[in-house]
Parts: C-alpha cells; sequence; structure tokens
C-alpha cells in the first residue's frame, strides 16, 4: 500500500486546485506532481484537464482562489508556518466569523488523529469552530481548556468552547475547575495545589494540539467584553500590550508584556504554549491585523486560519508586495510613471497667498481683504446691519472653493487654510468679525479634523467678543462611512449647495436658527460621490499623491487627494456614472415625480467633454426613476488641485430648499439673476 | 547642576525646526498613502515659524512658559490643520509645567514629554491603538514618566523616550486608523505608518539629541 501524502491545507479538500497550482504557479512537471501528490501521473493529467472543464484552470487560475493561495504562500514562507490556510474575506452568505470557524473546523477535523490532547481558548471564532468540527471517527480524543474559567457575561467562555468541541469531536473534556483569574498569587498557588486542579493542569501540560483565538485589545474585543480584565487598570500596567493569546497579554514583537496578571492567572502560560507541537491560530478581521501579527512574530502559532483581507494586511505591515501575479500576455504595458507634474507656481509657499492676490484682483467687485488677516477674504456688500452673517472657509486647494462663493445671496466671508489643511483660529475670527451684522455669523464648514478644531476655537473667541456663532459641518460624501455613521463622513462637493441654501436664506433676513435649521436641512438631503482617474499632484513637491495603475480607477476619493475606499478597473464613462447614481438612488430613495439640484463637478484634471457624457447618463438614470432636474451645475465648483476626476451632488430638494436654490446670488463662482 | 533656560528653548526649536524641514519629503509621502499628503509641509512651517518667532522675541526678558505660549501661537497661526490645534495644545501644557520661571533644573526636561502628551490627548480625544500620533506620544511619556520617577539622568530618560515612540510609530504600521483623515479608509489604512507618529517619533529623536549635545557642552 503506498502512503499518500498529506494535502497542504490551503488547497482545501481539492486535489485539482493542488494540481492545478503545481503545474501552472510552481510550474512542475506532471511526473514531479504525480510524486509529490502520491498518485499516478495519468491521474495528473485527468486532474489537469478536469481543472480545465471545471474553470478551475480556464486561461489563469480563478482569481478569487489565486489571491488566497498565493497569500497562503506568502504568509507560510514569511512566518515559518507549517501550514496556513486563507478563505475569501468576501463572498458566503454567512458573517466572517463563521467561516473562519467553519476554515477551522476543517483544519481540526483533518490534522486531529486518535489519543490526541486538544487544547482549546475561548472566542467567538473558537466557539464557531468548536460546533463545527467534524468527529472523523477518531478515538481516545481529550479537549481541555486552556485557561480557567470567565465570568458567564458571554456565551463564548472558556468552559462552552471547551464542551462544544469535546461534543463535537466525541473526546473526553477536562474543564479547568478554577477561574482564569484570581484574585491573588497567592490564591493562584493555593487552587494550583488543590488535586483536582493540579490533575487538570497536568493533562493541559500534555497537549499536543490547541486551538487559539487571538484578541486585539480594542475597547470593542472579546478580551473586554468577557470581563477578563474588569479589575485591571489596563493601561497603567499593559500599555505595551497590543494582544490576548490564552489570556496572556503581548507587545506589537510577540513579546510577553508582564504585569499584575501574571501572577494570577491559571491557564497555560507562553512559555508552555510554544512547547505544545501543533498550535492552530484562527482569527481574522482588519480590527485585529496587530494582534495577530504580534502572535505571529511570537511564534505562538504554526498553524494560521485567516481570510484574506486580513493576511494581505498582515503582510503588508511586514513590507510584503502583494501585487498580484498575472500571465504576462495580459500585463498591459505599464505607462511611464509621473514623476514630476508641472505646475504655474513660484515659490511653492508663497502659493497660497499669490492665489488670494490674484483673485482679489480678478473679483474687485465681488471679494475684499479683511484688515490685518491676510487668510480672510469678505464680500464687498459685507457686513449688512441686521444680517446673519455667513462664514465659510477650510484648505485652499479646491478653488473655486472656498472663497468662490463668497457674494451676495452666498457667503459674507471666508478663512483660507493652506493647501489641504483647515485656517488657524485667528482668519476665522476674523472672518467671523467681517461678516458679523448684528444678527449672528453661521459657520459652514466641511467634516475634518482641523477645521472642528479650529472653527470651534474660533467659535469660543467670537463669543467671547459677544458675536453668537451657529455651527453647521457638512457631511454629504456617501462613499467616506456607511450610512448608520453618517455623522462621520467627509463633507465635499455638497458644500456648493449648502452655502447656497444658507447665504439664500440669510440673503432673506431670516434669523439665525432659521438659517442654521435650512442649511442642517440642506446637508442632511445631499449626496455626493467622486471617482478619481489620476491622482492630484502636491504644490509642495509637484509630485502624484498616490500611485494609481494605468487600468485602475480610485472610488470614493474625497477632494484632498486622498485615496477613496475601494480600487476597481476603470469603467466606461457610463459605467462609472451608474456607480455613483446606484450608490446616490439607494441612499436618497426619491419618489417619482421628486426634484433634486445636480452637480457634476470636475476634481479638477477633468475637462467639460467628460463631464457632459456623464451628465448624459446621470440624466437617462433619473429620468427611468421618475426623477426631474431642477437644476444643473456643471464644471469646476470644488476641486482637487489637479486630481482627474469627477464628483456627483444631487440634493434633494422640497418646496423650501427649490425657493432657496433659485435665489439670484453673484460670486466669482455661482452667479444667477 | 545644568539648566534649562528660556535662550535654549530658542536653540531647541531651532534643533526641531531643522529636523522637521529635512523629514519634510519622507513625511508627504507617507501621508499622501493615506492622508492628504500636507503633513511634512505643516510640521516643517509650523515648527519653523515657531523657532523664528522665538529668535526674533530674543527672550531676555520672557519665561520659559512665556517662549512656549509663543511658540505654540506663531505655530498654530502658521499651520491650522490638524497639526496646529494639537501642537498648540500641547506647547501650552508644557508652557504650565515648567510654570513662570526663566530657567529649571536640565533634568526636569522630560517632563516636558509627559506634558505634551497630555496636552494632545486632551485636545484630540485619541486613545492609544488609532493610528495617530498618540501611538508615538503615549509610549513615549509612559517612558519618561518612569525614569523620571526612577531618577535617571534627563539625556537617558528623552533617549527612552525617543525609542519608545520610534516603536510606537513603526506599531502604527499594523494599526487600522479609528481617527482622523485615515480613518476614512478604513481597512486600507493598515500596512502604512502614521505620517504624525512618524513626526512625533522624529521630534522627540530630536529633543534627545539636542539634550546630548547640550550636556556634551559642545555650545558654549
Amino acid at each position: 500500500m503506498t502512503t499518500t501524502p498529506r494535502q497542504p491545507l490551503r488547497f482545501g479538500e481539492d486535489p485539482l486546485l493542488w494540481a492545478s497550482w503545481l503545474y501552472y504557479q510552481e510550474g512542475l512537471t506532471q511526473g514531479d506532481i504525480a510524486t509529490q501528490m502520491g498518485v499516478s501521473r495519468a491521474s495528473v493529467n485527468a486532474y489537469l484537464a478536469d481543472a480545465r472543464t471545471r474553470g478551475i484552470v480556464s486561461i489563469e487560475i480563478d482569481p478569487e482562489r489565486f489571491r488566497a493561495l498565493s497569500l497562503a504562500q506568502a504568509m507560510q514562507d514569511h512566518f515559518g508556518l507549517t501550514d496556513c490556510l486563507v478563505i475569501p474575506s468576501e463572498g458566503g452568505d454567512s458573517p466572517l466569523i463563521d467561516r473562519l470557524g467553519a476554515a477551522a473546523a476543517q483544519v481540526l477535523s483533518r490534522l486531529a488523529r486518535s489519543a490526541d490532547t486538544i487544547a482549546v481558548t475561548w472566542g467567538r471564532t473558537v466557539l464557531s469552530m468548536a460546533s463545527r468540527v467534524d468527529r472523523a471517527g477518531l478515538q481516545d480524543l481529550r479537549v481541555v481548556q486552556a485557561t480557567g474559567g470567565t465570568t458567564a457575561k458571554i456565551p463564548w467562555t472558556p468552559e462552552a468552547c471547551a464542551t462544544r468541541l469535546a461534543e463535537s469531536m466525541g473526546a473526553r473534556c477536562i474543564p479547568i475547575s478554577a477561574p482564569a483569574i484570581v484574585s491573588s498569587p497567592d490564591m493562584r498557588a493555593l487552587l494550583l495545589r488543590e488535586p483536582v486542579v493540579a490533575e487538570q493542569m497536568a493533562v493541559l501540560a500534555q497537549a499536543n494540539r490547541i486551538v487559539l483565538g487571538i484578541s486585539s485589545l480594542r475597547p470593542e474585543s472579546t478580551i473586554h467584553s468577557s470581563g477578563f480584565f474588569d479589575d485591571v487598570a489596563m493601561h497603567a500596567h499593559y500599555h505595551a500590550a497590543v494582544g490576548s493569546i490564552a489570556g496572556r497579554l503581548i507587545d506589537a514583537q510577540g513579546q510577553p508584556v508582564d504585569g499584575p496578571l501574571e501572577g494570577r492567572t491559571i491557564g497555560i502560560d507562553l512559555g508552555g504554549l510554544r512547547s505544545v507541537p501543533c498550535r492552530i491560530g484562527v482569527a481574522g478581521g482588519m480590527d485585529k491585523v496587530q494582534a495577530i501579527l504580534a502572535a505571529l512574530r511570537g511564534n505562538y502559532i504554526n498553524v494560521m486560519v485567516t481570510d484574506a483581507d486580513t493576511a494581505r494586511a498582515i503582510l503588508t505591515s511586514e513590507g510584503h508586495d502583494d501585487t498580484p501575479a498575472r500571465r504576462r500576455d495580459q500585463t498591459p504595458q505599464p505607462l511611464p510613471e509621473r514623476l514630476r507634474v508641472k505646475k504655474f507656481i513660484n515659490r511653492p509657499q508663497d502659493a497660497v497667498n499669490e492665489t488670494v492676490a490674484g483673485a482679489l484682483l480678478a473679483h474687485e467687485d465681488m471679494l475684499a481683504p479683511v484688515t490685518d488677516a491676510p487668510r480672510a477674504l469678505r464680500a464687498t456688500g459685507a457686513p449688512r446691519a441686521g444680517k446673519v452673517g455667513l462664514v465659510i472657509g477650510g484648505g485652499s486647494g479646491h478653488e473655486p472653493g472656498f472663497f468662490g462663493y463668497v457674494g451676495r445671496g452666498l457667503a459674507d466671508a471666508v478663512a483660507i487654510g493652506n493647501v489641504f489643511a483647515a485656517p488657524p483660529p485667528d482668519p476665522i475670527l476674523a472672518a467671523t468679525l467681517a461678516a458679523d451684522g448684528g444678527a449672528g455669523v453661521l459657520h459652514i464648514f466641511g467634516n475634518f479634523s482641523g477645521d472642528l478644531m479650529n472653527f470651534e476655537m474660533a467659535a469660543e473667541m467670537a463669543a467671547a467678543r459677544g458675536v453668537p456663532v451657529r455651527t453647521i459641518v457638512t457631511t454629504d460624501d456617501i462613499a467616506s462611512a456607511p450610512v448608520d455613521t453618517r455623522a462621520a463622513r467627509r463633507g465635499v462637493a455638497g458644500n456648493v449647495f449648502v452655502f447656497k441654501v444658507a447665504g439664500a436664506a440669510c440673503d432673506r433676513m431670516l434669523p439665525l436658527e432659521t438659517c442654521a435649521g435650512l442649511a442642517l436641512r440642506a446637508n442632511q438631503r445631499c449626496y455626493t460621490m467622486g471617482i478619481a482617474l489620476e491622482p492630484g499632484a502636491s504644490v509642495d513637491s509637484q509630485k502624484p499623491s498616490f500611485r494609481l495603475g494605468a487600468d485602475d480607477m480610485e472610488i470614493g476619493v474625497g477632494v484632498h487627494g486622498e485615496r477613496g475606499i475601494a480600487r476597481a478597473p476603470l469603467a466606461s464613462a457610463d459605467g462609472a456614472a451608474d456607480l455613483i447614481v446606484d450608490r446616490i438612488l439607494d441612499e436618497m430613495r426619491p419618489a417619482e415625480g421628486d426634484r433634486v439640484a445636480l452637480l457634476v463637478n470636475s476634481l479638477g484634471g477633468t475637462p467639460k467633454m467628460e463631464l457632459y457624457i456623464l451628465n448624459r447618463r446621470l440624466r437617462e438614470r433619473l429620468r427611468a426613476r421618475g426623477v426631474q432636474v431642477h437644476r444643473t451645475l456643471i464644471g469646476h465648483y470644488y476641486t482637487s488641485l489637479d486630481m482627474a476626476g469627477v464628483s456627483i451632488t444631487a440634493l434633494h430638494l422640497d418646496e423650501e430648499l427649490t425657493a432657496l436654490i433659485d435665489h439670484p446670488c453673484h460670486s466669482p463662482a455661482w452667479t444667477q439673476p | 547642576m545644568q539648566t534649562f533656560s528660556r535662550h535654549d528653548l530658542t536653540d531647541l526649536f531651532r534643533s526641531l525646526a531643522e529636523r522637521m524641514a529635512a523629514e519634510q519629503s519622507y513625511l508627504a509621502e507617507l501621508d499622501g498613502e493615506i492622508g492628504d499628503a500636507d503633513h511634512g509641509v505643516a510640521m516643517a512651517g509650523g515648527f519653523a515659524a515657531a523657532a523664528r518667532a522665538l529668535g526674533e522675541a530674543g527672550g531676555a526678558d520672557q519665561t520659559l512658559a512665556q517662549g512656549l505660549t509663543l511658540a505654540a501661537s506663531s505655530l498654530h497661526n502658521a499651520v491650522g490643520a490638524t497639526t496646529g490645534p494639537l501642537y498648540a495644545s500641547a506647547l501650552l501644557r508644557a508652557a504650565s509645567a515648567l510654570g513662570a520661571e526663566t530657567q529649571v533644573p536640565l533634568s526636569r526636561l522630560p517632563e516636558v514629554i509627559v506634558a505634551m502628551a497630555e496636552g494632545i490627548a486632551a485636545r484630540g480625544q485619541g486613545k492609544p491603538g488609532d493610528k495617530t500620533m498618540v501611538d508615538a506620544w503615549a509610549p513615549a511619556a509612559h517612558a519618561a514618566r518612569a525614569g523620571l520617577q526612577a531618577g535617571q539622568p534627563a539625556t537617558e530618560v528623552l533617549a527612552a523616550a525617543a525609542r519608545a515612540a520610534a516603536d510606537g510609530a513603526q506599531a502604527t504600521r499594523a494599526m487600522m486608523a479609528s481617527r482622523g483623515r485615515a480613518a476614512r479608509l478604513g481597512p486600507r489604512s493598515v500596512g502604512h505608518l502614521d505620517p504624525g507618529a512618524v513626526s512625533a517619533a522624529a521630534l522627540l529623536d530630536s529633543l534627545a539629541h539636542w539634550a546630548r549635545r547640550r550636556t556634551e557642552g559642545s555650545r558654549p
């Protein structure tokens, strides 16, 4: 009888995938593959043919599987693992924890042998695994708790995980009849001398396999919700800890972090853990990357089960380049990278001041300087007695934002920051005083931490001088955070509509509270999303702010040259418009006959030709949904220096907002009778 | 006994500004990956403005607290952004820590690190692990506190704080940002160093080097 070599875990149960990998990726001959797989050469030939007919190998290995395979291989190589299974992060109907649990169950079923002693920690993923593992007809198995017990605040306690695993595998369960954390080192010593506990700990010391969950120390992690550290001032003793494994704390390099708990913890210690021959770690999720990395660096794990995104993030953190391998004939010839972007500037440090100087000269009928505040401008007619003053502002680099929206029917004054940087409080205060007509001042700006801090400080300074300030923070960028955390979203081109609504309300001499309420409503009904085709370039370095492949586009970009939320293959104009309009309609949920104001905005480097092409498709989609477009703005309204790309904003109008959008205005960027 | 005077403060800020100017393009590159590429210019511009203001004020009749307050306001007014309010708050806290003295023993210099870390945490509401400058300042402050308690010489305490900050900055590579601009990138922020933590580590390294030069007496 020939013995079949063990199939590496990462190929799952699929010999076709294994054969395909060896043949197409490793470049082995069919004869070598036959030897490696322990089958005949004819079988290998049949596998490869089958793999092609089943679509595992068509022109290339299925990209999702390829990615998981190559990541698993890289993890194994980089961390010297015995084996590694990486599952796709997307796909499948069940949550990641359950899919990881199922994958770990598969791994344990295949690794476990009769007469094993399997230690197990606790946690959601571990419990999920314990429920799914297959007994596989093994005999004389023992499952032992790797630590003492915790309070029963959670369903995935050490006891529950061990009991469930023992049931699933038909094993004998050995609990640890003591708490995981006891009140003093003396108590620990006392308990460990108890014959029952001592015997259980002796079994634990015999474990030849251990299944480990890995906890981050983020506030939302299992380790905190389980009450494990309830009575410990974590920060005082464990400031260097980034993760927890079997209830022991480790730092970013995987070194043990000592503290008062060490002498009070009952369970396997890190030294004992490392001497277990087979140490299966199962964990995934971006919040755990640092903790998993620490566990891998500390060599606490030699068989890892995780998902593709987590594996990639771990490897990227280690400086591993995860460029997907492609067949040579499919790799497009890369364009020469733009190393330096030419610009009409003098000294970079003078760019903002010279912009302001030029704008004042170009628009002297609308803009005027504010005395002693070079980074504040006011409308020529401001302030007007009895009118609420509107002050806007933010970083430079968005021209015509922000000073383009200063003028009759729009803002009264603007504070100007450095490129993509919030202005400090002084110019904001100067703008506020310049806009004050005695009826209070409204501040409107985008949701960025710098703007929030600086405008807040300026508002306090204005209040101290007797000028009441109300603040509206815009959050229209639907790509920047999910709808349930709407307050975290960025404020981008939707600013233009919010400024317009607020400016019209102020111009109609409405009181401060009413103006603020209308601006807030405009913000809540405003939806923006952006796509970039090329990054912008910094004024300072004249280098592109990030790299984007020749065939890629960046989805959900902000207006500071930031990267977006995702990268996708370059789409057609209609495809790009659809991508945006789908997201906007999903959130806006307009009724038949509803009206919108539309802004098709260049991020700086995209000309009007392309904006008109996009607009055509937008209108097709809106017409099909029965939505009327009341007004369209198209062009450079709120840019990101010279980024090539577009943002599309829809303001969901109601009667009052329509009237305010139609109200006359006269400013450098928006004039209507 | 060696002292830290208002004159030394100007000299220190010149060193910090030089270091930030040297790091400017590296910081811009890091920030380009997960932010908006302005961090280099903000740090360099901010510390240059503070150094210039301290130099112009002369400071013969100023206290350390007045000097640090001047540094805070000139830094803040030069940069705004997020860096401005955070470092302004840090320097104001340092001003109250050193009090209305014209000079203090050099051994108290590590207190500045503790105070600055507190000022940053109070203004930004950030926690360690958020992938921000706090991930460099918090371990540095911890090291500084421990060294002060143990009564170690200032140069050793500052060097230990600088090492802790450098390790903290490296650790941000594996973190997912949960505050600031990079937070909007979510999972895509993992694998990149946080530029704010890197610049903080550079500041602390520069501070440690300055103190070493100062005690070795290379400055008259």
